[in-house]
């Protein structure tokens, strides 16, 4: 067992190692040398190409240079162009606000999807199971933007409350009661939206992976002994067939960081995922690569986990 | 031509029984049926130097008409009244046919759809086959032989499947510029890792079997065997998860119109007309929802068309 963490450990360093080039080659896909000024591009001016320079240390040899960015980056001397600040104290910040979302999202996908699959399950081809699969379905397909803009008018036409940004303008001062009902209208939307593609697609999930139990022998025997159904679907079929979800526990790792682009967009809620569009839109290089590293390294630190998550709970992995 | 017994318990017809049994798929079928008609006959109407429904014709005096609103024909030149005297789905704010442009985002739509997962599959097809085939077989520096190619490509799966796909994809893109070449290739190399997981697991499975040894034995080299026997055999998944691509590529092109990093305007995308739309939501809520709808219909279909396809072509599903 021992010499598998550590293989596994082994594996997931080389791959950190490629991620670590990959997201730092993207931005030499741009044609020609980002260092060459453009006559033509009135927004690239010799300062800007200074602060290129600085940050990338563009004389060196590329190997030199991908090796000073991430030590720069580490010892938080890699400063975003836009502001100045620190990248990882950025990311931490905006990390810090989506947080919230994630924490509601990911109460609301394991109170709604697990349900939803187990009931379809049980109630295979039932017109219960045919519903679900066609809203599941419709769910997956829903483009978010498009959802959260019925949602807004939906919301905004029938209860008369803002729902953009973390809080009302200008209502700082209403009282501790109200600020609160103000957070939670703001947070509701967007985390609920943000989800519903998750509830769908785990949901799903559930569904299979206990139609697969259920269709077991141990499961066949249990009903043989004359267990009452429940017993045999709640205390039998079910513990098995969660189990792998315990995987999801690590796979939520990189939900820390990873917000999502188009809700906090929509919602101009000021997380992770903003931060990412905003690097984007204003060529903020530094944040735009640490941002892509990041993500990617926390889900190997998340596989990595669930890996480890599942030999603990499922004994034949040990083998 | 008359059918025998055998023709009718072929695994084919078996499996296409068994979609013609499940409703959503047949419905799903026929949307995107309907939908290729629809994108193709909306190329040849809405291309060319004088089309017959000009999706960038500008009549501000028209601006942001309901649906089936009648042009004013007094403010109008008559040389740019819609030709069917109708606006059928509306104007925008710059008094552009929104049929028109929806028929032009339609083929958009579809090309940016088939040609990511055709992409995504090509790539999927030649690396899975040479991590299944040559996987044993080890490469490295010299006379250090330092990993096998296994090894190899399925860590660069790994590490293309850390990535947060969106993300990746709405950097590329800026990098690079949008256009709607880009945004094709972009796509579809970020979306191989499941086309080559499956073909991977296939030729494993297929390497061992009696007629891939007869190929061998009879001097076959080795991507003659990988082309015309073990790709062909491992095929029929893949096509399902091309299909459930589709409706990826579809949804994913739409986002970054959205965001303003899809297919630069004027060239009208569903995901461009919402994201225009979007300011007028509460004055031409029409803006909003009609290419809403259509993308939400068109990928559902392609959605449940792929799922009915998986389910009919995997007996184990078939049958539980």
């Amino acid at each position: 067992m021992f010499k598998f963490v550590l293989r596994a450990l082994w594996r997931k360093l080389w791959t950190l190692v490629v991620i670590s080039i990959v997201s730092f080659g993207v931005i030499h896909l741009a044609p020609g040398q980002p260092s060459q000024i453009d006559p033509m591009n009135p927004r690239f001016t010799k300062e800007q190409l200074l602060r290129y320079r600085a940050a990338f240390d563009l004389d060196k040899p590329l190997p030199v240079q991908y090796g000073l960015f991430y030590q720069k980056l580490f010892t938080g001397q890699l400063r975003s162009f836009k502001d100045n600040q620190p990248v990882i104290g950025k990311i931490i910040e905006r990390a810090w606000n989506s947080f919230p979302l994630f924490v509601v999202g990911t109460i609301l996908v394991w109170c709604y999807a697990f349900p939803l699959g187990i009931a379809a399950a049980v109630r295979r081809n039932s017109v219960f199971d045919r519903l679900t699969t066609v809203l599941v379905f419709a769910l997956i397909s829903i483009p978010g933007f498009y959802l959260s803009y019925l949602g807004i008018i939906f919301v905004v036409e029938t209860f008369h409350v803002d729902v953009i940004g973390l809080r009302t303008f200008g209502r700082e001062s209403a009282g501790p009661l109200a600020g609160a009902m103000d957070r939670v209208w703001h947070l509701v939307l967007p985390s609920a939206l943000g989800v519903t593609a998750g509830v769908a697609v785990l949901s799903r999930y559930v569904r299979s992976q206990m139609l697969e139990v259920m269709g077991s022998d141990y499961v066949r025997t249990a009903r043989a002994k004359g267990l009452d159904e429940d017993a045999v679907l709640y205390r039998h079929a079910l513990r098995n067939g969660l189990l792998p979800f315990v995987t999801m526990l690590g796979l939520l790792l990189p939900g820390l960081i990873g917000g999502s682009v188009i809700f906090e967009t929509i919602f101009a809620w000021p997380g992770i995922g903003r931060l990412g569009y905003e690097a984007i839109l204003g060529r903020d290089y530094p944040v735009v690569i640490a941002l892509n590293f990041m993500a990617a390294g926390l889900t190997v630190l998340g596989t990595l986990l669930s890996d480890l998550l599942y030999m603990v709970v499922d004994p034949r992995i040990r083998l | 031509m008359r059918k025998t017994a055998a023709d009718a318990r072929s695994p084919f017809r078996l499996a296409w029984r068994a979609f013609l049994g499940n409703r959503p798929a047949v419905m799903g079928m026929a949307i995107v049926a309907g939908f290729f008609t629809i994108a193709l006959a909306g190329l040849v109407l809405t291309s060319g130097s004088h089309p017959l429904l000009d999706p960038r014709e500008v009549r501000l005096p028209d601006k942001l008409k309901q649906p089936f609103a009648r042009p004013n024909r007094e403010a109008v030149p008559a040389a740019s009244l819609p030709r069917l005297g109708v606006y059928l789905l509306g104007t925008d704010e710059l008094g552009r046919d929104v049929f028109a442009r929806m028929l032009e985002g339609g083929f958009v739509s579809l090309s940016v759809g088939f040609v990511a997962v055709g992409i995504a599959v090509g790539v999927g097809l030649v690396l899975g086959g040479i991590a299944g085939y040559y996987g044993r077989s080890r490469i490295g520096i010299g006379r250090l032989r330092l990993l096998s190619v296994d090894a190899l490509l399925t860590s660069l799966i790994d590490v293309m499947l850390s990535f947060p796909s969106f993300f990746l994809i709405l950097t590329v893109v800026a990098v690079l510029k949008p256009s709607i070449w880009n945004i094709m290739v972009v796509i579809g190399l970020t979306s191989w890792e499941g086309t080559a997981r499956l073909v991977r697991a296939e030729v494993l499975s297929l390497r061992e079997q009696e007629f891939i040894h007869a190929a061998q034995a009879v001097g076959a080299p080795g991507p003659r065997v990988i082309w015309r026997h073990l790709v062909p055999n491992s095929v029929a998944p893949v096509l399902v998860s091309a299909t459930l691509g589709v409706a990826g590529a579809i949804l994913t092109e739409s986002s970054l119109s959205f965001l303003g990093f899809g297919v630069p305007p004027p060239a009208a995308t569903w995901g461009n007309i919402l994201s225009d739309g979007k300011r007028y939501i509460f004055d031409a809520p029409w803006l909003t929802v009609i290419p809403g709808t259509a993308i939400l219909v068109v990928v559902l279909a392609f959605n449940l068309f792929g799922e009915g396809l998986r389910e009919a072509f995997n007996p184990k599903l078939r049958e539980r």
